[in-house]
């Protein structure tokens, strides 16, 4: 069983007003192509204007998403930095390919080969905080957020004294990315905005999004925003194993399902996995609200994060965002959350949140 | 020659997307890396392969390359000298 681990901060780039807008709670902000893409910072704030200048949007999304929950929890520098990622830099990637086939793999720039690795994001981190600790890259596909959770639980559960760990995630869509995932029926066919994209859920396929979510995670309580108490990961997900596995959950860390005042799900209009999670939905009383998010975000291998960070700005307002509420539920204080979610086609994840005492 | 320092000044802004700074910021003779425009060993790799995609010179000794590419001055002179008809 995880030993529960302590948030102190969070922060997370989305295509929402979620790092230094207005939040989640005024506006929505809407697509109409399939596609949502995050809302673009000014990064010069987090990021040394000498090195910046050679970053592409997923490297500055990164470090600065990071540097700000570092800068919230007031840590300079974490004991460790774990990230998970589904995809790395795509920019840098298809930059460095295309060129490879352009100039028959000769004078190929460095940069972007550097760039394309998926440890870029922690490695500069790690020189602008001077953290010299223990340093992870998680690339799972649809389960990298919750092993680089887990990773950085079992960091802590190690350490005696008190640490702190820098956990994030950092995916970005480019367009050639979403013409290969349309071609194996990752997207709808039919154009709908993305806020209607939870109504359309009788065809397959969804929207394609992207973003950032970092967290400060410690062993110790004193300041903590949010207790993650668990996590579990599923392969070949079907509504009964989702179920089961969160009955189980739930019973490892004494909570019962009247006591579950919000469930976060990831259903994303998309017909194949629309009764993913209707097992663990018929547990539920009529305490519990339900909310979705990925009409928010669209659909990307690390979306967990987002859910975590959603979680976490509940905990704090004690008020669910109305873009977000599926069905209200009675409770009026937002104690236990419970997130449900799947990566197309063969992964999910059950975590159990909590508000600190 | 005067063409030649224009024209490289111009390849290096764009190929390091040194932002803000104009071809006549750049002194002919100023040390690019360290003091002058603070490049660091990344650029010089770019500035490697810049010189070998836009003029067709490879360098294969790095010491070599270290003298080459200490100034505009320095690069445009290699490449008067090397460059491929």
């Amino acid at each position: 069983m995880m030993t529960p681990v302590y948030i102190l901060s969070a922060s997370a780039i989305s295509p929402q007003n979620t790092f230094d807008g207005d939040g989640i709670y005024e506006t929505l902000i809407t697509s109409d192509n399939l596609k949502l893409f995050v809302k673009e910072p000014d990064y010069r704030s987090y990021i040394n204007p000498v090195a910046i200048r050679r970053m592409s949007r997923l490297i500055k999304r990164g470090i600065s998403c990071g540097m700000k929950a570092l800068s919230d929890a007031g840590i300079k520098t974490p004991d460790a930095i774990i990230t998970g990622t589904g995809l790395g830099s795509m920019t840098d990637t298809e930059r460095f390919l295309k060129d490879m086939i352009a100039l028959r793999e000769e004078a190929l720039n460095p940069t972007f080969f550097i760039q394309s690795t998926y440890n870029s994001v922690n490695g500069w981190i790690s020189l602008q905080t001077q953290s010299t600790g223990y340093n992870q890259t998680y690339v799972n596909r649809g389960l990298s957020t919750e092993m680089s959770l887990l990773d950085a639980q079992l960091f802590l559960q190690e350490t005696s004294e008190a640490a702190t760990v820098l956990v994030g995630t950092f995916d970005e869509m480019t367009d050639d990315y979403f013409v290969v995932k349309n071609k194996i029926d990752y997207w709808k066919k039919e154009s709908i905005p993305s806020n209607e994209i939870l109504k359309h859920n009788d065809t397959p396929g969804t929207i394609g999004g992207e973003g950032a979510a970092f967290f400060v995670l410690a062993n110790r309580a004193t300041k903590a925003i949010a207790i993650l108490k668990g996590i579990k990961m599923l392969q070949q997900p079907t509504s009964e194993i989702i179920a089961q596995e969160a009955i189980q959950l739930l019973q490892e860390h004494g909570v019962t399902w009247d006591e579950i005042d919000v469930v976060i799900m990831g259903n994303s209009g998309d017909s194949r996995f629309e009764s993913l999670y209707s097992n663990a939905l018929d547990c539920l009383s009529a305490n519990t609200s339900l909310l979705a998010f990925k009409h928010l975000t669209g659909e990307y291998p690390t979306a967990t994060s987002f859910a975590i960070w959603l979680s976490i700005q509940l905990f704090n307002n004690q008020r669910i965002p109305k873009n977000t509420l599926l069905q209200q539920g009675t409770a009026t204080h937002y104690r236990n959350i419970l997130i449900l979610n799947h990566y197309p086609l063969n992964t999910a994840s059950v975590l159990l949140l909590q508000e600190p005492a | 020659m005067e063409d030649l320092k224009q024209a490289l000044k111009q390849q290096i802004i764009e190929s390091l997307n040194l932002q803000g700074m104009k071809p006549e910021d750049i002194d002919d003779n100023a040390p690019l890396f360290g003091e002058g425009l603070g490049l660091d060993s990344i650029d010089s790799l770019e500035l490697m392969v810049l010189l070998e995609r836009n003029y067709g010179i490879k360098i294969e000794d790095a010491r070599e390359g270290r003298k080459v590419l200490s100034s505009v001055q320095s690069m445009a002179e290699y490449i008067q000298e090397h460059k491929k008809a």
